[in-house]
């Protein structure tokens, strides 16, 4: 089987891509492992997507409703329940093994790959919890699934760790199907998710959140009986001597997510060690030519509007790299002062470019300045940032002799 | 033997634990009395050992320590097995348990097998780094070393009939100050006494040379070719299935509570199911053996535990590291931290285990300090690794006598009983050779009973489900035609099919709880631990199993997975 | 009333309003504009969300239909609701948009599913 852009992913950066690159003349295979498309989204049953892009607040499924809509008009070919087995450039693109249900195992050559494998949770293993191992222990977004598309409850009485963005919906999702949530637990001395979901999932239902505080053990062998709690210093290990117990049957945890990237490990590419993904300039093209990689699996979003964005931008430069081939922008951003991450990393002269960018702290009153060889190109003030609000700003082509631009926030004193 | 006893009472007096009573029974030194800690008793247990006595009997009580001689929870109680009658009664479901019963059918004659637990291989069997040891670091003329020396040649073999995974990759045993090289020649000696094949010396530059991202402090290395991996579960599950092709009944969840006597012989096993006739008694208990041994009246051994940490680093390290890697242990002391990096046969790099006396037998939770232990010593020794590789952690502990030797004979003071017992490292490694000398003391008392023959119909060779992912494409495919359930992945970072899922719900021993189906299968080992097949995977065990998704445990009776449902209408869920 | 302290979440600054008073005579502090007034005073006299959850259905490859009120109800009426639509199932395969329930009981908003329980894009599958 042959196509010119084979997408990997049906959640919002896979369908958006697409759509995308179909809308641009290419043939489009859509592969996703799961029954139904929609990605993660399926099980996102709360509403607040689509801000940006609808100006609404849609639910995950209106949201991924739409897309697929858009996706089944293009007249799209599409495999569920379908797994790349193996993957591996080929003379004019790459070729796959794919894998499902009907039709057995199959190679797919492709011009074009677009990577939008999403994102994984972060384990309790990798936060380094201790204690035996019990039942009762589950990340957010496994609980999430269990009781969205499932009606399981995982457990009555439920200790939260992070306060992510799942984390948070998570207590209030669990608290309206009847569980108890003790409490929600952040090392860090502020929340990690939008202050939004604090108000409207903690707060609504008084669901206390402890701040500087984390699990340092769980105890049970067989059910979760309870976890041990800890304040932390400052340098986020757990104070000697204010470790607590509170008792519960279930600790979920929503400590980060991950780029899941790992069916692309056989093509070495180039990855930024901040964001987790590859690197890409604008069009999202990555390392290797005629690589593709948006949302989630380049650097984690919190707006799925921004995912969407990224989706758009690789399906339509992966259809353009079908016909006119292509290699990955030259320019370097340097994310600078104040700044956890700047995505992309490389830039393409000569085409507008949007940058999305986060803060490595909440800062008050800041001026965002991004320049080139000591000439300013754009500037923006903020009043507030904060790392888990994710900023965009669109920088005008830049001119053939630009080599890096760098990006950075300033504090006005 | 008063002498010998005055040796250890100095011994002890040395130890400050002058007020130990030492006393003698069944040729057993008894250690009675209370000391102030753990490590008191353990001084206590050392003290008294290498003497010429059948073993250590340490019966003292430790302050504030009121639980540890306490038994493991009993099962729930029914008589399903009441008056069921065998020739050979093997009690523990571990590695030697498995391939005792296994050698057993070799005769006619009628084997079960009792583990406690709701799978094989859940204690010391399945929590251990795999290796097949060289004989390097054992002490001439220890039954460790028979038995070492026995079962990693007897591997091979064994793989090929039971159709396990087995490779020889080699270990390195690393040394970091450049004087010890002189210890060259004495090693090479020591190598060829032990029967050490293959065992090089290595320089600096040959260790880097061969493995380029070894430790940055190693002066050079000892090399022992004859070291191999393999899946202790695996192992495991492996000799238990084929065992039950050739016969032998499994009972699983059955705990041993006590023993029916008539004289100095045991004429049945009383269990949480029932009463059993038998013939034979084999303790293979594990980390319970001295309990078994004292319900049975032959108690001359304490095992006291050892804690063992482990941690699994994702994949993607694998092919930064070819041999397995540790540091060289120039004293001979049993009991010193040992450990490495052990490439496994999936890919992932196993770092550890660390070594800590630990009162529980059980005691399977994790500490800072022991995942800090791995870090400093154990990661380092391929320097391309770091912390965040690590995808998951978990203890074991290791059975180990005061003796630190295994105890493998037929009772002196109960005819019809065979210890395995005292089962440590390198137990895996000697598993095959215990089971044939324990097969045949088995068979030595039998042939006094019954008319002891070969078993005509035995079949060494295993059979296996299928393995889509070691098939030709076309193999493959032809086998998702007829079952599209090979088809579907269930497990995305282990590429586990639903299909290989059922074979493991449905196998010759079900695998019926989420962590059972995650070791036959693999399905959650991989890098997110279960977080996205979780739900189908309870799901499909629900299905398979008839039962409803609230009954599915993680482990054990008890550790449900999911509390309730939220809408009481729902109908019956699919698998996806 | 006694004094209440509210996170306004109108923009990113995210400021403590602190709202004090009766009836007409609410007094509020800590906002650093006027927004922050008009979201403290609904939330303090009629602080309304939108419900979001699911339906059992009767459809064992989708048994669970994610559903949410067709506009904001009043928060302190949740879990009444929830009640409601606990024992509630779907006999038919719905699309987004798709009235479940016209009226919930005890508000004026209908209950609308968010999901597509059709096959979705896998019923043009082609290879």
């Amino acid at each position: 089987m042959h196509t010119d852009v084979l997408v990997i992913g049906a959640g919002p950066a896979g369908l958006a891509a697409a759509a995308a690159a179909a809308e641009h003349g290419a043939e489009v295979l859509l592969v996703d492992r799961e029954s139904r498309p929609g990605g993660i989204l399926k099980q996102c049953i709360h509403d607040g997507f689509g801000v940006i892009r609808y100006e609404e607040k849609l639910t995950g499924p209106e949201y991924a409703y739409r897309d697929i809509e858009a996706v089944r008009a293009y007249g799209l070919r599409v495999l569920n329940n379908t797994f790349v087995l193996d993957l591996k450039q080929s003379v004019d693109g790459f070729s796959l093994l794919l894998q499902n249900p009907i039709d057995g195992a199959f190679r797919v050559d492709t011009k074009a790959l677009v990577a939008a494998n999403g994102c994984r949770e972060r384990t309790s293993r990798q936060v380094f919890i201790h204690g035996d191992r019990p039942a009762g222990i589950y990340s957010a977004g496994t609980a999430q699934n269990l009781i969205n598309l499932h009606g399981y409850l995982p457990g009555r009485k439920v200790v939260i760790l992070g306060s992510g963005d799942i984390g948070m919906i998570m207590a209030r999702r669990l608290t309206l199907e009847g569980a108890e949530v003790a409490g929600v637990y952040e090392i860090k001395d502020e929340p990690s998710g939008l202050t939004r979901n604090r108000v409207q999932c903690l707060d609504d239902y008084n669901i206390p959140l402890y701040l500087n505080t984390t699990v340092t053990r769980v105890h049970g062998t067989k059910r979760v009986t309870g976890v041990s709690v800890a304040a932390v210093g400052a340098d986020l290990k757990p104070l000697p001597g204010s470790e607590t117990l509170v008792p519960c049957d279930t600790l979920l945890l929503s400590v980060g997510l991950i780029p899941e990237n790992d069916i692309l490990e056989p093509l070495a590419l180039e990855f930024d060690a901040k964001t987790g993904g590859p690197v890409v300039d604008q069009r999202m093209m990555t390392s290797v030519p005629g690589l593709f990689s948006c949302g989630n699996a380049t650097h984690v979003n919190d707006m799925v509007d921004y995912v969407s964005e990224s989706g758009f931008n690789a399906g339509r430069a992966a259809a353009n790299y079908c016909q006119h081939g292509g290699s990955q922008g030259s320019v370097e951003v340097v994310s600078g002062n104040n700044l956890l991450y700047a995505v992309p990393q490389r830039l393409v002269s000569g085409e507008e470019a949007a940058i999305y960018f986060r803060s490595d702290k909440t800062i008050d009153r800041v001026i965002l300045v991004a320049q080139a060889a000591g000439k300013e190109l754009f500037r923006e003030k903020y009043l507030r940032i904060r790392p888990p609000e994710m900023q965009k700003i669109v920088l005008q082509p830049l001119s053939p002799e630009v080599e890096s631009v760098e990006i950075g926030l300033e504090e006005v004193t | 033997m008063s002498a010998e006893l005055n040796t250890v009472k100095k011994a002890l007096a040395a130890a400050n634990l002058a007020e130990v009573e030492v006393i003698e029974k069944q040729g057993a030194l008894v250690l009675e009395g209370q000391v102030k800690n753990w490590q008191q008793y353990l001084e206590a247990g050392y003290a008294a050992a290498g003497q010429d006595f059948r073993g250590v009997v340490n019966d003292l009580e430790v302050e504030g320590l009121e639980n540890f001689k306490q038994q493991c929870e009993s099962s729930p109680e029914d008589f399903s097995l009441e008056r069921y009658s065998f020739d050979v009664v093997v009690i523990g479901g571990g590695v030697i348990g498995c391939a005792i019963a296994r050698e057993l059918t070799r005769y006619n004659v009628k084997v079960a097998l009792l583990e406690k637990e709701s799978d094989l291989a859940r204690h010391t069997s399945g929590r251990n780094n795999g290796m097949i040891h060289s004989t390097m670091a054992v002490k001439l003329g220890t039954k460790k070393y028979l038995y070492n020396l026995r079962g990693n040649r007897m591997y091979r073999k064994v793989a090929e009939e039971l159709g396990f995974d087995l490779k020889w990759p080699g270990s390195f045993a690393m040394l970091d100050k450049n004087w010890q090289l002189l210890l060259g020649p004495y090693a090479r000696r020591i190598a060829s006494k032990k029967g050490v094949q293959g065992f090089r010396v290595l320089s600096k530059g040959k260790v880097k040379e061969l493995e380029p991202n070894a430790w940055e402090e190693q002066t050079g290395s000892f090399y022992m070719p004859e070291t191999g991996v393999v899946d202790p579960y695996q192992v495991t599950i492996a000799y238990a299935e084929n065992a039950m092709q050739n016969g032998t009944t499994i009972y699983l969840n059955t705990k041993v509570l006590g023993f029916e006597k008539d004289n100095n012989r045991i004429t049945a096993v009383r269990t949480n199911r029932g009463t059993l006739q038998a013939g034979v008694i084999i303790n293979a208990a594990g980390i319970w053996a001295d309990h078994v041994a004292e319900m049975a009246g032959d108690r001359f051994y304490t095992i006291h535990p050892r804690k063992g940490v482990i941690a699994i680093l994702d994949k993607k390290t694998g092919s930064s590291q070819s041999y397995i890697l540790g540091r060289a242990q120039l004293s001979s002391e049993a009991k010193t931290k040992g450990g490495g990096l052990v490439p496994l046969l999936d890919g992932n790099i196993l770092a550890g285990p660390t070594a800590d006396e630990v009162p529980g037998r059980e005691d399977y939770s994790t500490e800072t300090h022991e995942l800090q232990h791995i870090l400093d010593h154990h990661l380092v020794l391929n320097k391309t690794l770091q912390q965040s590789d690590i995808i998951t952690y978990f203890a074991g502990t290791r059975a180990c006598t005061f003796e630190e030797d295994f105890i493998i004979e037929i009772s002196e003071y109960v005819e019809n009983l065979v210890h395995a017992a005292g089962i440590q490292s390198p137990g895996l490694a000697s598993a095959p050779a215990i089971a044939v000398d324990v097969r045949d003391m088995a068979a030595e008392i039998l042939k006094n009973k019954m008319d002891l023959k070969e078993n005509p119909d035995f079949n060494p060779k295993r059979k296996l489900a299928p393995q889509p992912v070691r098939l030709s494409l076309k193999e493959r495919n032809c086998l998702i035609e007829n079952r599209p359930s090979y088809g579907q992945i269930v497990c995305r970072c282990e590429l586990v099919s639903e299909g290989e899922i059922v074979d493991a719900i449905h196998a010759p021993l079900p695998a019926r709880t989420l962590d059972a189906v995650k070791r036959r299968a693999r399905a959650g080992m991989g890098r997110c631990q279960g977080g996205f097949c979780t739900p189908a995977v309870i799901n499909i065990l629900a299905r398979e199993t008839g039962r409803q998704v609230t009954e599915i445990c993680k482990h054990e009776p008890g550790s449900v997975l999911i509390t309730d449902r939220t809408r009481r209408k729902g109908c019956e869920q699919s698998a996806h | 009333m006694e004094k209440r302290e509210l996170t306004c979440i109108q923009c990113p600054l995210s400021c403590r309003v602190t709202v004090s008073g009766e009836g007409d005579q609410l007094k509020f502090t800590g906002n650093q504009c006027k927004q922050g007034i008009e979201y403290a005073r609904q939330e303090v006299t009629n602080p309304t969300r939108t419900l979001t959850t699911t339906i059992a259905t009767a459809f064992p490859d989708f048994p669970l239909l994610p559903v949410r009120t067709a506009g904001e109800v009043p928060l302190g009426k949740i879990f009444e609701i929830m009640k409601v639509i606990r024992a509630v199932q779907v006999e038919q395969r719905l699309k987004p948009g798709d009235v479940i329930l016209e009226i919930i009981p005890g508000t004026d908003k209908a209950l609308i599913a968010t999901a597509d329980m059709c096959e979705g894009v896998s019923a043009v599958v082609v290879k």
